[in-house]
């Protein structure tokens, strides 16, 4: 073959497919390779070649492997929207699976368990369970995975032809690659199931541990993680265990030795020997450092281990603070963890040195970076009380560089120290005291201002200081207006002269009459009755002596430590999380259903298959399995006005769920006409775009006023800004004349996106058997988009708010609109998925804040400008997406009008 | 398991694609990159190499400028994706003889014949070019070496020196020879890392090497290889505390704190006579890594120095020794200092008669910098900026200024003093005289002198 594979990307005059179909047909065999590889080239970048199908499959009666693997990788991709035409290929597929040449054997067998189409599926079985037992190596590993590939799709099958047992006999297979292949294939099986499937037994075990020495790379990997759910039955065994898996230490491949110290770490629980632990604390420690020679990201994931491993076992690293220090050149990621881990093994013999390097952390250029070292020195001082004083000078000194954003760090900071250290430090107030002005962030002022309240009696002038906070009582955050609301208290009791009288007046009167902010108003009220019956216990509840802290910053709660450290070498120990709390998978098994979406025109490929029963948290939500993993989240359906109709659409695989056509909600009150029947012929459509429990639907009527019956509707939606298409075909019975049928048609995202700037209009297609196709055009309103997840918290409201720059804001006014009243026009908001996040009162103005998200996680954060009853009304919205600013203030227009 | 591996340009582009589950939505190279991209909205700041969104758990590395992914619904091992994704990176690279978006987009078919062997259904199968070789049948259409990056710390061979025959590294290792006939050669490249940390007062803070024994093998048949290191060669620092190894320094061992070996390396006499024995797999790979902490006389010395000129002014001078032979020669030098950030102008004086320097102060992150082409061992080379400011520095100016950092790259030197004695390639006829490149070079890692 010559010249570059990029010229199959070329297009020509003739028209693509006809005469790639020609080519496909050639009598010569090179010209016909040319030809799959052309195909091949428009399958990866996206061009629907899926009519070449018959063509293809043509080509694959070949002992060329080259060809042979080309037509392979197309009939995976597009099996699933040709089953009829799939089953072609099956007799080649048998015949192939035994070809005595094992590569093609293999090949078959691979490639029958990617199709995941229930007909050839039922044919892939003879084959599979004559390559299980294969005399090639090669061929008994493929089909090993292909058990794997079976369960997922037809997890009955599988268990009803005995596969699994065949598969517990490979765990003996003289080939190492084969018993790690049937290992991971029934972990996951395992993983997948509720019923005991691969329990180890001390018999597998030690055969695994045979297998281990000899395993590629990788297989050492599945192995050792299949054997970490091992329990040893005793300190003897678990030894043993050890032994065999110390030596992977060694390995250069960063994931084997995580996993071995995975493993490790968990015998070493039932080890009573202190000096057998001692021991092996020694032998992790220079490979655990080893990984920090790796590239940045695997090192990322090695520091994120170590933070736990150094947590349970502190004195595996305790000597090698130094490997942990910065090099100016590591990624911030990088950074972060290693000063995470630089604080947890600060002692009083490495201190010296660990300030040092700090107090040059916080000149560096990365803001955060230098906040977080700031912080490290503090939380360095809470941890070593003979420490403490040279943190203290430490910060001071960096506060007299008069970086804003160190000052403000080195503040809070200080703040605790004084927490933890009482009566020991407050001679430097003075200094904290000079850089009052430049305080702009909510944490470092209720710091300070903590600090002034407190120590009030020391303060000369404090009253002053704390005036000077008041004048902006009403516009601070909630955190600072709570701890001005203290101190003013503490000042008073303190200091009970004229001053402090009328501040403490004005601050409680600001902090009940003028807020709605309920924590500020109890405390307020709280504050209030105490010292207007009882000056001396108001002293003694504020006053009293505050118990002494430690750092736990950061440090995870035992149980959860325990869980996350048998999760070592996984996800879970980056993300330092329990699995279930971002694994969503679905037991796919769970939900077998009939395939076929086949229907010409309305082909859905796997992907999106996966997307709509898997990937919106808020259809996974309707499905039991993932539910109860997923505490965290709302479950939809408790709430659903039309619960079972939803479950079945999702149970279903969305595959031509039936919609009945009575269903009451199915008929919208009031469904815009688009089709009028002056132009249908008799003929009229109304529709809208509707959500219903997180799930979009296409709401329509159909009213046949035509002397014909109606009958083989469907319909088609051009590309638009969103992707919107229909997930199933259109379920639509024959209309008599003068009948009408309403429905409710599942919807997709992001399934046929039109390119271009982002606009409203959705282009619909209908037609049925009688008439000619109608074509009429939708507004898409951007609130049937609005997920259920758009709430927010305030705190990452206003992050949000601050983090997007400001040309992310646009602005909009409607003159004609009017709000009569809050709550209502939040209730209504709320309905359509706008959540409220806070309001205040701007002269007579109410300013509202609502959040609310569209899928792929793009948030809309709103601002509501309006007097009560006067007609304008004033928007504001920041988002990521300012492209679609103009779409959202037509969705806010219509749900402040509805 | 794996659910996607893709290969995105920097653009965002999709340049390689394949899905092995199904069980990721589609548009996650459209979410990734999205995510990556606007990590902080900032720009600044990079994402780590392993996310969530949405249930999907994404990995990334970043390879000669293309983003590799994997993504994933479960809680799978995240050091083996990483790993996995460097190593199809570089089995690739053995294919093609070079990693471009080109030479991907040029060998398409290739590349996904090469993913369906080394990944079935998410799972690792393997990923060592020798094992591939017997499984993949498209041939590699090589992409013109010119100017194009080559991935890896070899690359560093083929700037400057001519010793080297430059084209070896960009060869594929199946590819045939226009001509034929395969050129029967072995290189062994002995790469080490090195990160100082000079205190204010020019003492030694912190110093490390990480160093790799590579090689890359073009023989055919693969003949069995007898490596033999140094043989006062230690490992381990033993029972010792970290504070008294010093006192092994002046002894001439070569103490390694750990080291690890590829797995066709046979360590049978090693503890004998320190030689590893193996029969080198086709492509590249790293027969050897170690790390030392020992201390070692670093190949530069920085004194750096800022001294304020009046309320408005600075001056900073830095000089740089070269303290290697004079049969050495460092390429590629480069040094930065973040200067104040009320720093307006600087104006910058050589020494007189300097050629191939050249000096910049980038005015967006305040930072000076100096190239130097070369230096020769034993030199030394100074440079005076005259710095001016928007505002009084309140004496703070060596605060807030600083750290000196350098980066350089120096052939034929290295600093662990770890060799390879001799390299014996097994023979199987009297003519069979293969070539053999062994090749040392260092390269800053983290080169920092504080002010």
């Amino acid at each position: 073959m010559s010249g570059h594979d990029s010229k199959y990307f070329s297009t020509t005059k003739k028209g693509e497919i006809p005469e790639l179909k020609e080519e496909l047909n050639s009598q010569y065999k090179d010209k016909r390779k040319d030809a799959v590889k052309k195909v091949i080239a428009a399958m990866t970048v996206g061009k629907d070649v899926s009519s070449l199908f018959t063509d293809v499959v043509n080509c694959m009666q070949t002992e060329n492997l080259e060809l042979k693997k080309l037509v392979y990788l197309y009939l995976i991709n597009y099996a699933k929207s040709q089953p009829d035409l799939a089953i072609l290929a099956v007799n080649t597929f048998v015949k192939d699976s035994q070809d005595p040449n094992p590569l093609i054997r293999a090949l078959a067998v691979r490639t029958m368990g990617c199709i995941r189409v229930d007909k050839i599926t039922e044919y892939l079985c003879d084959p599979l369970q004559r390559c299980l037992k294969d005399d090639d190596p090669y061929v008994r590993k493929t089909a090993a995975i292909c058990v794997a590939k079976l369960y997922d799709i037809n997890a009955e099958l599988v268990e009803d032809r005995g596969f699994l047992d065949s598969l517990k006999d490979l765990i003996s297979d003289n080939n190492p690659m084969v018993v790690a292949n049937a290992v991971a294939a029934l972990a996951e099986i395992q993983e997948n199931s509720t019923r005991p499937i691969f329990e180890i037994t001390s018999n597998t075990l030690s055969k695994l541990l045979t297998a281990l020495n000899e395993c590629t790379e990788w297989g050492q990997v599945f192995i050792l993680d299949a054997l970490s759910r091992y329990k040893a039955e005793d300190a003897r065994e678990a030894e043993n265990i050890v032994e065999r898996v110390t030596p992977r230490l060694q390995h250069a491949n960063c994931a084997v030795v995580l996993s071995a110290v995975k493993m490790i770490l968990q015998q070493m629980e039932l080890i009573t020997s202190t000096d057998v632990v001692r021991n092996l604390c020694k032998k992790m420690a220079p490979p655990l450092v080893t990984l920090l020679s790796a590239e940045p990201e695997i090192q990322y994931v090695a520091l994120r281990n170590i933070n736990l491993i150094v947590q349970k076992r502190p004195t595996i690293l305790a000597h090698e603070i130094k490997v942990f220090f910065c090099k100016y050149n590591d990624p911030i990621y990088v950074k972060m963890e290693k000063l995470e881990i630089m604080i947890k093994l600060a002692s009083d013999r490495n201190i010296d040195q660990v300030l040092l390097e700090f107090k040059e952390y916080a000149t560096e250029v990365d803001v955060d970076f230098v906040r977080k070292a700031v912080r490290a020195i503090g939380r360095c001082a809470i941890k070593l009380e003979r420490a403490a004083e040279r943190c203290i000078s430490v910060l001071l000194e960096l506060i007299k560089i008069k970086v804003n954003y160190v000052v403000q760090e080195a503040i809070i900071v200080i703040k605790d120290i004084f927490r933890r250290y009482p009566n020991t430090y407050e001679s430097i107030i003075a200094t904290l005291c000079e850089s009052l002005d430049t305080l702009d962030e909510p944490e470092a002022k209720a710091s300070m201002i903590w600090i002034i309240g407190e120590y009030a009696e020391r303060i000369d002038n404090a009253d002053e200081l704390l005036e000077g906070f008041l004048e902006s009582f009403p516009e601070e955050p909630a955190q600072v207006q709570l701890q001005l609301l203290t101190a003013a208290v503490k000042l008073f009791l303190k200091k009970p002269t004229e001053g402090p009288q009328q501040m403490i007046q004005a601050v409680l009167n600001n902090a009940t009459v003028e807020t709605d902010n309920p924590d500020l108003r109890d405390r307020a009220y709280i504050y209030w009755r105490l010292l207007s019956t009882d000056p001396e216990a108001a002293k003694d509840v504020v006053l009293a002596e505050k118990p002494v802290i430690s750092d736990d910053s950061n440090q995870l709660d035992p149980t959860l430590l325990d869980e996350l450290l048998a999760n070592i070498a996984t996800l879970s120990s980056v993300y330092h999380k329990p699995p279930e709390a971002f694994v969503t998978r679905l037991k796919t098994t769970s939900l077998k259903t009939e395939d076929d979406y086949s229907e010409a025109g309305y082909s859905e490929s796997p992907a999106h298959a996966a997307e709509s029963s898997a990937s919106p948290p808020s259809s996974s939500s309707n499905v039991p399995d993932a539910a109860s993993r997923q505490p965290d989240q709302p479950l939809a359906t408790a709430a659903s006005p039309v619960p079972d109709l939803i479950g079945d659409l999702i149970g279903l695989d969305n595959s031509n769920s039936l919609v009945p056509v009575d269903q009451p909600a199915a008929a919208s009150p009031s469904l815009p006409v688009l089709l009028p029947a002056s132009t249908g012929q008799g003929l009229q459509i109304s529709a809208q775009l509707v959500r219903r429990d997180g799930q979009i639907f296409y709401s329509l009527l159909f009213e046949n006023g035509s002397p014909l019956l109606l009958d083989g509707f469907m319909i088609q939606f051009n590309k638009n800004t969103f992707g919107l298409a229909a997930v199933g075909p259109l379920q639509v019975p024959p209309l008599q004349p003068g009948t009408s049928a309403a429905t409710l048609l599942p919807m997709i995202l992001f399934k046929n996106v039109a390119p271009g700037p982002p606009n409203s209009l959705l282009q619909v297609a209908v037609k049925n058997n009688q008439q000619p196709v109608w074509y009429f055009n939708d507004k898409i309103s951007l609130h049937v988009f609005f997920t259920e997840d758009g709430r927010m918290e305030r705190a990452t409201f206003l992050e949000t708010w601050k983090s997007l720059p400001d040309s992310n804001e646009v602005l909009k006014d409607y003159p004609g609109l009017v709000i009569n009243s809050v709550e209502s026009t939040l209730d209504k908001l709320a309905a359509s998925n706008m959540f409220f996040i806070a309001k205040r009162k701007n002269a007579n103005q109410e300013v509202l804040y609502l959040s609310a998200k569209i899928p792929q996680g793009i948030p809309f954060l709103t601002e509501l400008t309006a007097a009560l009853g006067i007609p304008s009304v004033k928007c504001a919205v920041k988002t990521p997406s300012p492209e679609l600013a103009p779409l959202f203030f037509e969705a806010m227009e219509s749900l402040l009008k509805s | 398991m794996i659910s996607q591996f893709f290969v995105l340009s920097q653009r965002g582009d999709n340049i390689v694609f394949r899905d092995y589950r199904g069980d990721v939505p589609k548009g996650s190279t459209e979410i990734f990159f999205r995510k990556v991209k606007f990590w902080k909205e900032d720009g600044e700041e990079e994402a780590p190499p392993v996310f969530n969104i949405d249930g999907v758990n994404y990995f990334h590395v970043k390879i000669v400028g293309l983003l590799f992914v994997a993504t994933t619904r479960v809680n799978v091992s995240p050091s083996l994706v990483l790993e996995l994704l460097q190593r199809i990176a570089r089995v690739i690279k053995d294919y093609l003889g070079i990693l471009s978006e080109d030479s991907l987009r040029k060998n398409f078919v290739l590349v996904y014949e090469l993913l369906d062997e080394v990944i079935d259904f998410g799972y690792v199968q393997t990923t060592s070019t020798e094992v591939l070789k017997s499984y993949v049948f498209n041939e590699p259409i090589v992409t013109g070496a010119a100017h194009l990056p080559a991935l890896g710390p070899a690359s560093l061979f083929m700037q400057g020196t001519k010793r080297m025959p430059g084209t070896a590294i960009t060869k594929s290792v199946v590819a045939n020879e226009p001509g034929g006939r395969k050129r029967e050669e072995i290189f062994v490249d002995i790469i080490e890392k090195i990160s100082v940390t000079f205190s204010s007062s020019g003492y030694i803070l912190t110093s490390e090497i990480d160093g790799t024994i590579q090689m890359k093998s073009y023989l055919t048949g693969n003949p069995e290889i007898r490596l033999a290191l140094n043989e006062d060669v230690c490992i381990g620092r033993g029972g010792r505390s970290f504070y008294d190894y010093i006192s092994s320094a002046g002894s001439g061992t070569v103490v390694l704190d750990d080291c690890n070996f590829h797995e066709s390396v046979h360590l049978d006499s090693f503890d004998m006579d320190r030689t590893l024995t193996l029969v080198p797999p086709d492509g590249e790979f790293p027969v050897m890594n170690y790390r030392m902490t020992q201390e070692f006389k670093p190949p530069f010395r920085i004194t750096a120095l800022i001294e304020e000129a009046g309320p408005l002014r600075a001056e900073v001078i830095i000089k740089i020794r070269a303290e290697f032979p004079s049969n050495v020669t460092a390429n590629t030098i480069a040094v930065q200092m973040p200067l104040p950030t009320y720093t307006t102008r600087v104006s910058f004086e050589l020494e007189p008669g300097a050629v191939g320097q050249t000096t910049d102060f980038k005015e967006a992150n305040k930072r000076l910098e100096w190239g130097l082409k070369k230096i020769v061992g034993g030199a030394e080379h100074t440079l005076r900026a005259k710095l001016t400011f928007s505002q009084e520095s309140h004496g703070n100016v060596t605060k807030e200024a600083g750290p000196v950092s350098m980066t350089f790259t120096i052939p034929m030197y290295n600093a662990s003093r770890l060799q390879v004695k001799y390299l014996q390639i097994e023979k199987r006829s009297k003519s069979y005289n293969p070539y053999r490149w062994v090749r040392y070079i260092t390269q800053a890692n983290s080169y920092v002198a504080r002010i």
